[in-house]
């Protein structure tokens, strides 16, 4: 974790909605302002493969979570982030502003021809560029918007913490349905 | 905009940004439970109590709101009283409707120790039997009786009681509609709610048959205990419970049925195993053996016990008939366990088994649906254990729009037949259990579940 040592109850959590990322944590950290709490570490644009983040990056469940800077090429010692291609705008919840974009990549091993897919994922956060200019002049533009954060989770199998039905379940689910239908004569 | 992302809670204390109450079912009950059982104060009042019966989850979602950010989730203690003075039921109804359990009760686990249960219940809008099913769900965490009296060493029928009376603690969230991430999975995590729990949406479908695998396999573990049934009140499992560790002692049947689960739980439907007399001459002591065990519960809303135990060989026999266009595929276990152990009319088997050949029969004439539902599981490439279960889960979704809507020969033909599901796995030896029987059981499931449409397509053309 970083500076702040947050103490708070068991079963609190940093579960920070994509607003929060930006608002919150993006936008503070690129306007200088301090952050509180400063959970998120900078890990600027140190190649680090996605398995070597843990003790690096903030922690949370199966997710990491740290400051980067843009870039065009994301390449790791063992291969790269490659660009999905699929992006998803980060609007405020009260004013339905678009603050900022959230871009999918996913890890792949070795070089560009023959790398191997995994199931490394990373939704980079940065902000929009409306809000970058709308009170910033162009000379800080620049600087305003080279920050991102990166969130990275490895796809696997579920860590069942109860918030969703299992397979099981549903099928239940689907049986007491049965259970209430009478046969016809 | 610093004042609107701090979080308050209940009005007292404030959480920084980006942090949540998302607690482990472990936290859930070690922590939060355990000191509300022994009065011990909670520093951040987070979980309120709520009276179940009085408040319906819409606005258990308003009294159980954390701070002003948008919540998936809430969480609430509730006091369980019984229902009836004699009686050991919970009432769960409110003005509007009732919870009504779902599922079987899960273990809870830490490091190793079991610490608790966890129920499944799901909301009904109106008055039973006629309630209408809605997407809200509620875990409830009960602690073991036996682990917060230590000292003092209940029995089974203690237990049984004391779990319907004192404190639990609940979450409750919103069943989502899985269908619309069938398409494409990788959408689906970008239209998830805010990118905070999207990545489970992948896993569901990633983890399908590990969930159910995992289940299976605690059930398993548990089949000594319980009797392979659903730990509820039930006299049944109660008198089972104090003896069931002689596996195929006290069995009459021959060694080939003489399998644990057999021999525990004899509390089989009837009519469940009038479905094999017609073709197979085995069940003829299954049913001598079981009659005399017949024991209705009429507890619909808290009896989910399994009717156990058509030994896979017989429902393989008479169901391959009719399911396996293909004498390769492996989804002729028609096992499911399940459904409630409702009244029953004695000439629903016979009359099932009339609708049963009408279906060979249309499967034999080539019915193009029939054929059309069951292709994926024709399909060579289909492998369950590659990975793609896409393929899969759908035809396991289809039920629940499919049954709530017309299947209108009694299920519960198809579901007693299958009713050895999670038996089958676990009449093998525990220890050597190969996934194989588990992937059956996938399999089965999802067959079950599919060739209910042919059923309903059948009855609906031809009668």
């Amino acid at each position: 974790m970083g500076d702040n040592n947050v103490n708070l109850p068991p079963g609190f959590r940093f579960y920070p909605t994509d607003e929060e990322l930006v608002v919150h944590f993006l936008h503070r950290k690129a306007a200088l302002l301090p952050c509180h709490p400063d959970v998120i570490p900078d890990l600027d644009l140190y190649p680090y493969d996605p398995w070597e983040l843990d003790g690096r990056a903030l922690a949370e469940g199966n997710q990491w979570y740290y400051y980067s800077r843009r870039t065009q090429s994301r390449v790791t010692e063992n291969g790269y982030w490659k660009a999905t291609g699929m992006e998803e705008p980060v609007m405020t919840s009260s004013t339905n502003k678009r603050v900022g974009i959230k871009k999918y990549f996913v890890f792949h091993l070795g070089e560009s021809p023959s790398a191997i897919k995994t199931n490394w994922i990373m939704q980079e956060y940065c902000l929009s560029d409306y809000s970058a200019s709308s009170s910033r002049s162009s000379k800080r533009k620049s600087d305003y918007s080279k920050w991102v954060i990166c969130r990275v989770y490895e796809r696997n199998g579920d860590d069942d913490d109860g918030t969703e039905l299992s397979c099981l379940d549903e099928v239940f689910l689907s049986l007491d349905d049965l259970d209430e239908i009478s046969l016809p004569n | 905009m610093p004042e609107s992302m701090s979080i308050s809670v209940n009005g007292q204390s404030q959480v920084p940004p980006g942090f949540r109450f998302h607690p482990t079912e472990e936290e859930l009950l070690q922590y939060y439970l355990r000191k509300k059982v022994s009065y011990e104060k909670i520093d951040l009042d987070v979980i309120r109590d709520v009276d179940l019966n009085k408040l319906e989850p819409w606005d258990i979602q308003e009294k159980c709101k954390i701070g002003t950010t948008p919540q998936n989730d809430w969480y609430f203690f509730s006091h369980k009283d019984k229902k009836y003075p004699t009686g050991t039921r919970t009432n769960r109804a409110t003005a509007a409707g009732f919870w009504k359990a779902t599922g079987r009760d899960k273990v809870i686990y830490s490091n190793g120790k079991r610490i608790g249960m966890r129920k499944t219940l799901v909301f009904y809008k109106g008055r039973a039997p006629h309630g209408q099913k809605s997407d809200w769900i509620m875990h409830e965490y009960r602690l073991d009786d036996n682990t917060t009296n230590d000292a003092n060493i209940v029995s089974n029928v203690m237990g049984d009681a004391a779990q319907e009376e004192g404190w639990v603690v609940c979450r409750i969230f919103k069943k989502k509609n899985h269908l619309k991430t069938l398409d494409s999975p990788l959408t689906s995590s970008i239209s998830g709610d805010g990118g905070r729990r999207s990545h489970h949406h992948h896993h569901l479908f990633d983890s399908c048959d590990e969930g159910a695998l995992e289940q299976i396999l605690q059930q398993m573990g548990r089949g000594g205990g319980s009797g392979g049934c659903k730990e509820e009140i039930n006299n049944y499992d109660q008198s089972n419970n104090n003896n069931n560790n002689n596996y195929g002692g006290s069995s009459s049947l021959t060694t080939r049925y003489a399998r644990p689960f057999d021999t525990i739980n004899n509390n089989v439907d009837s009519r469940f195993l009038k479905l094999p007399s017609l073709e197979s001459p085995k069940s003829t002591s299954m049913d001598h053996n079981n009659n005399n065990n017949n024991n209705d519960n009429d507890d619909s809303n808290e009896n989910n016990g399994y009717h156990p135990i058509i030994p896979v060989e017989m429902v393989t026999e008479n169901e391959g008939s009719f399911t396996c266009d293909n004498p390769n595929n492996m989804f002729h276990h028609h096992h499911l366990g399940g459904g409630g152990g409702g009244s029953s009319d004695g000439g629903g088997g016979l009359t099932n088994w009339v609708a049963l050949d009408r279906l060979v029969a249309s499967q034999l004439n080539g019915q193009t649906e029939a054929s059309r539902q069951l292709s994926c599981f024709n399909d060579p490439t289909m492998g369950y254990g590659t990975g793609n279960h896409d393929l899969l889960f759908p035809s396991v979704r289809s039920t629940s729009s499919l049954t709530s809507s017309s299947a209108s020969i009694n299920p519960r033909a198809v579901i007693s037949a299958g009713a050895g599901a999670y038996i089958s796995p676990g009449a093998q030896d525990y220890t050597t259990t190969s996934e194989i029987d588990l992937w059956n059981f996938a399999r089965s499931t999802s067959s079950l579940l599919s060739s209910s449409e042919p059923l309903c397509h059948v009855s609906n053309t031809s009668v």
